[in-house]
């Protein structure tokens, strides 16, 4: 179900180059394909003769179609694509993908979008790039990882290290450096840091009001909040069990008392019975006018 | 037995003054019945019914041996009693001379405009209703809102400084507050108001006109009302109130004016009578349902399964069209209020949100497991019932004083806001905040950071808000105890609340509940199969639980069924809801009734069933009828109407008009049937035979006049008659209905109930082969029989 919204989400802003795509695919399992199958399938239906079968490979790669232009542009994303992974899988534990990553991905949308921005002639390398097929291999490959960048809110933290991430990271750091001081003694630990920390935690908390979250700063926090709860026990404690029990049991006890109290000294109602006057079915007319008389 | 005579002394000082300042006892009393007690009994017993208020009823001479027979017994009220209080419909038009004559006078576009306004009066009904569904919806979304805030930020304050304690004080006093206000209004001013609503309603429409419940003032109380204890955080429903809201917005709309204000628009006036209004209030009801669940089918199917008894088929398409407009008017409203004007995509106040369709997959292998819920619904839903009986009767018998009534509402409230809190406490179940689960009030309480308590997400919150949460929540957002505890408190809540003096449905926290266990089973399901966590979605089951549960409690079928796929926008599920509230009802209908029956049986009301009782074929009508009956001659004297009429004894409805009525009291031939309300009118108007000869100028009375005087008739005794006019004489010839239905005295019992059923008769007049009128069968002499476990039993008649 997850999934499926995030999916949802990235067809939505990517408005232009996937629709246009998409619109584009269908076109081209119905209408246009004719012709680029003929073009395709007679070089290969010439050659199909030819007993090498990976020959036939080789052969298409060169494809005359597919100018230079086009196949620099590809070779160009490739590089970029490479880069742009190269750097996010070592940053997916701990998630620092968008503070690492993000002049990596810029650079594979800028060549994105030349290639989904050059339209000018009839064979441009738009349509000879990204929907030539069924496939459209690099349009998939690009809409994945803009689906993990808008999953992970990237674009809401790091576009150019914002005053308030750097005043969050500043917060951060002072916690850690805290928590590292007092490390042998949660006890203590737990007293001196609380500042820093909630301090943290609300700064926190406004960010997230304000939707400048990105993974990064979450993940950070998460793990900032879990040493604090899980591994330094440092939250509310349990303690006040008795009075809230006295208390519930108090007001428990009460519509006790209220039911008691109105089953012995309220008046119970009574109906007042009424009968009818009926013919009974022995009952002959001679009877009925009897009595009426 | 020996102490009967002994309660009769107290109780009679006790409890009279209650029922004899409810209004009139004459219109209010003894509903269509026409039994007539012949005049040897007045001063004793019987007579001193009419006279509630006179507390030395039992210092009254009871010379006569008869008055020992007719005394009246006393007894503790139960579930086997009729009660006087209510009255038939007057759903049978009667084909009068001035009928006959205004048909004549109306044109053909007379009758085209007749219709084009039925159908603007749909449209409005429709309108108003969804109207008053947005306010409800808003005002509960607002308050709801403001107090858990008010809550969950002492609730923080507090969790770290020390002192929840006072935490769950300010919460139970909250509650008790909101709540007390609900119930003030309801228990001093309107108490015809409590509850869902539902039941009265569906007594309506079978034909039954309860005091007071269509009313402008119930509405009011009842908007208020339910806007008070859903706040309150009682565990209620706004569902129920809103199809009586839609009852009464119909039955005021279509009359075009308001008896309470005093504001005549003079339009609708054809509509002003029982036939047309109670068509209207089934298009209402409707209406209330598609606004509640946003399901206009649901809603029209509603007003045909329980209001059937009498259904015109031109009707559904009309009541669907108010359907359609109360949803659409909702969903246009509430746009606003979200600021996406005009996206109608919004459904109705309970939003069981939608269920994507990778989750609603089931499979052949799991039908006999929702089979097993069916059936563990039906038991649970007979376990609430029988809880819920033993529980009301306690209210009626002990805590029937306005005050008391408040108090326990009050107290209802503080000890459910007292139980969640500690639910909430001591659960050690804590979930990570989800980024796209809307958690309106998330509590933290002792939880880690981040994350929440997840019982606060059952018990923090509006109940639909729960429901909600419980169908979509992704799987691993409950631990199976939590849900187990929450299950177990919520239905004792629930059962607990129902029967309140406080306006509440029960749908809701009977979907809660069974949203819960449903949930819960689920959850098991997927831990004891394999391969479970593929197949056994949650949500899945809590919402086959919960349609379990509530087809357990309220044992309706077809229209449920519909709802829960209109409300869940799912046509996938249809089948599954189908066999699981069929099982449910099976299984529940083997230990007790459904809850509306059963609260309708403990309100004492004449309700017709679909069928007569099985067994009753070898009663003829003549061991049904009442009789002697009291009869009028087509010219009568001014001065016996006045008195049978305000005899208080006999609180007659329909009068048989008999060709002669001779001195020895052999019953006259029939011909024709008048009702009190058109004697009253008559006598206010004084239409005497003298007057007429008298002054020929004068006006003739005319159909308007009885509809003008629709539907509070004045009392008899707020008519003068003067000495000199009561030895006038009435003509009714042209007033009566010349066609009254008859039986002869060898007619079955399921034949005259058939009769009753399919047309809406309020008195069927029994007559011998020579068409004299020996008896009178009303609604209360059918009602009476209902199949027991020994066969067939008589409930008794009571003065409530």
């Amino acid at each position: 179900m997850r999934k499926k919204e995030r999916r949802n989400k990235g067809g939505i802003k990517l408005s232009i180059t996937p629709l246009a795509a998409q619109s584009s695919a269908m076109v081209s399992l119905h209408l246009v394909p004719r012709l680029i199958a003929l073009l395709l399938l007679l070089p290969g239906r010439i050659r199909s003769s030819s007993p090498v079968f990976n020959s036939l490979l080789s052969d298409l790669q060169g494809d005359p179609e597919l100018e230079e232009r086009c196949r620099d542009l590809l070779r160009d994303f490739g590089r970029r694509y490479e880069s742009y992974v190269k750097c996010a899988v070592p940053s997916a534990r701990p998630v620092r993908i968008c503070e690492n990553c993000h002049i990596q991905f810029e650079m594979l949308r800028v060549v994105y979008n030349n290639i989904s921005s050059d339209q000018a002639d009839p064979e441009n390398c738009r349509d000879s790039l990204l929907r030539a097929d069924r496939l459209m291999l690099v349009y998939m490959l690009f809409q994945n990882l803009e689906d993990v960048w808008d999953v992970a809110h990237c674009s809401r933290g790091y576009h150019g290290l914002s005053n308030i991430t750097l005043r969050y990271m500043a917060k951060l750091n002072q916690s850690l450096s805290c928590f590292e001081s007092q490390k042998n003694n949660h006890s203590e630990l737990c007293r001196v840091c609380r500042a820093d920390y909630k301090d943290l935690n609300e700064f926190y908390s406004i960010m997230e009001k304000n939707q400048t979250l990105c993974i990064d700063i979450e993940d950070s926090m998460n793990a900032t909040r879990r040493l604090w709860s899980k591994d330094f026990n440092c939250s509310f404690p349990r303690e006040e069990t008795v009075p809230v029990i006295a208390v519930s049991s108090f007001m428990l006890f009460l519509p006790i008392i209220f039911y008691l109290s109105s089953f012995l000294h309220s008046e119970q109602k009574k109906r007042r019975l009424i009968h009818p006057k009926r013919a009974k079915s022995n009952n002959s007319l001679m009877n009925i006018q009897d009595k009426h008389s | 037995m020996a102490n009967i005579t002994k309660k009769v002394s107290w109780s009679s000082r006790g409890d009279e003054p209650a029922p004899a300042g409810e209004g009139t006892p004459l219109l209010n009393g003894a509903g269509g019945a026409a039994r007539s007690y012949s005049r040897q009994f007045s001063g004793s017993g019987i007579f001193q019914i009419g006279r509630l208020s006179t507390v030395d009823l039992e210092e009254d001479p009871a010379p006569e041996e008869e008055s020992a027979i007719s005394r009246p017994k006393e007894i503790p009220h139960n579930e086997k009693l009729l009660s006087l209080k209510y009255e038939s419909l007057d759903y049978d038009n009667s084909e009068n001379q001035l009928f006959l004559e205004e048909e004549r006078r109306m044109s053909y576009m007379g009758f085209r405009c007749l219709e084009i306004s039925r159908w603007v009066v749909c449209a409005l009904i429709g309108i108003l209703t969804g109207l008053i569904a947005c306010f409800i919806d808003i005002v509960v979304e607002n308050l709801a809102g403001l107090k858990y805030k008010v809550i969950k930020e002492n609730i923080e304050k507090f969790t770290e400084a020390g002192g929840l304690s006072i935490s769950l004080i300010l919460w139970a006093f909250l509650n008790s507050v909101i709540v007390m206000m609900g119930a003030i209004i309801v228990a001093f001013f309107e108490p015809i108001a409590a509850g869902s609503g539902i039941p009265q309603i569906k007594c309506y429409l079978n034909g039954v006109k309860i005091p007071r419940v269509v009313r402008l003032k119930t509405l009011v109380v009842k908007v208020c009302g339910v806007i008070c204890s859903v706040a309150g955080g009682l565990a209620v429903g706004k569902e129920g109130p809103m199809i009586h809201s839609g009852a009464v917005v119909a039955a005021g709309v279509s009359q075009g004016r308001s008896t309470s204000l005093k504001k005549d628009f003079k339009i609708f006036e054809y509509f002003r009578r029982d036939t047309e209004k109670r068509d209207f209030v089934s298009a209402g009801a409707a209406a209330g349902v598609s606004a509640a669940f946003g399901a206009p089918v649901g809603g029209v199917l509603f007003s045909l399964e329980e209001g059937a008894s009498f259904w015109n088929q031109m009707l559904t398409w009309r009541i669907f069209f108010a359907s359609m407009i109360s949803t659409f008017t909702l969903n246009f409203f509430l746009s606003i209020y979200h600021n996406k004007t005009g996206e109608l995509s919004n459904p109705g106040l309970i939003n069981f949100g939608r269920f994507d369709s990778d989750s609603v997959e089931y499979n052949l292998y799991e039908i006999p497991l929702f089979i097993c819920m069916g059936a563990l619904g039906g038991l649970l839903g007979a376990l609430f019932n029988v809880l819920n009986y033993w529980l009301t009767i306690f209210r009626i018998r002990y805590i029937h004083r306005p005050c008391l009534q408040v108090m326990e509402a009050m107290l209802v409230a503080a000890v459910t806001a007292t139980v969640s809190f500690a639910m909430i406490y001591f659960s050690d179940d804590c979930q990570p905040l989800g980024e796209d689960q809307a958690e309106n009030y998330p509590l933290q309480l002792f939880c880690a950071d981040g994350e929440y308590n997840s019982m606060a997400t059952a018990f923090f919150n509006t109940p639909e808000r729960s429901v909600r949460s419980l169908f979509h929540n992704p799987p691993g957002s409950y631990n199976p105890p939590t849900l187990g505890v929450f299950t177990l408190t919520y239905f004792f809540l629930a059962c607990w609340t129902y029967g309140l003096t406080v306006s509440a449905g029960v749908f809701i926290p009977s979907l809660l509940i069974g949203a819960a266990w449903g949930r819960l089973f689920g959850i098991m399901l997927a831990h004891i199969t394999p391969y479970g966590s593929i197949w056994a979605d949650p949500g899945k089951y809590a919402l086959i639980g919960a349609a379990a549960q509530l087809g357990g409690i309220v044992r309706m079928t077809l229209s449920l069924t519909v709802i829960l796929v209109e409300a869940t926008g799912n046509v996938t599920y249809g089948f599954p809801i189908m066999l699981v509230l069929m099982t449910a009802k099976i299984v529940g209908d083997y230990f007790v009734e459904g809850l509306y029956d059963i609260h309708i049986k403990l309100q004492s009301v004449p309700f017709l069933h679909w069928e007569a009782p099985a067994t009753s074929h070898a009663l003829t009508a003549r061991e049904v009828m009442s009789s002697p009956v009291t009869c009028f001659n087509r010219v009568e004297k001014v001065g016996t109407i006045v008195d049978v009429l305000s005899n208080t004894s006999t609180n007659h409805n329909g009068f048989p008009v008999v060709t002669r009525v001779m001195d020895d009291d052999e019953p006259g031939k029939i011909c024709g049937l008048i009702l009190r309300s058109q004697l009253i009118v008559l006598l206010k108007h004084k239409v005497f035979v003298e007057r007429t000869r008298s002054r020929l100028n004068q006006r003739k009375l005319q159909l308007k006049d009885f509809r003008d005087a629709y539907p509070r008739f004045p009392p008899i005794q707020s008519i003068h008659v003067s000495q000199d006019e009561r030895e006038c004489m009435m003509d009714l010839t042209e007033f009566m209905n010349p066609t009254p239905y008859t039986v002869t005295q060898e007619t079955s019992l399921p034949r005259v109930f058939k009769l009753f059923r399919a047309l809406g008769l309020r008195h069927l007049v029994v007559v011998d082969s020579e068409n004299r009128v020996v008896g009178l069968v009303t609604r209360k002499d059918l009602a009476r029989y209902h199949l027991g476990k020994h066969g067939l039993e008589e409930l008794q008649l009571a003065q409530t």
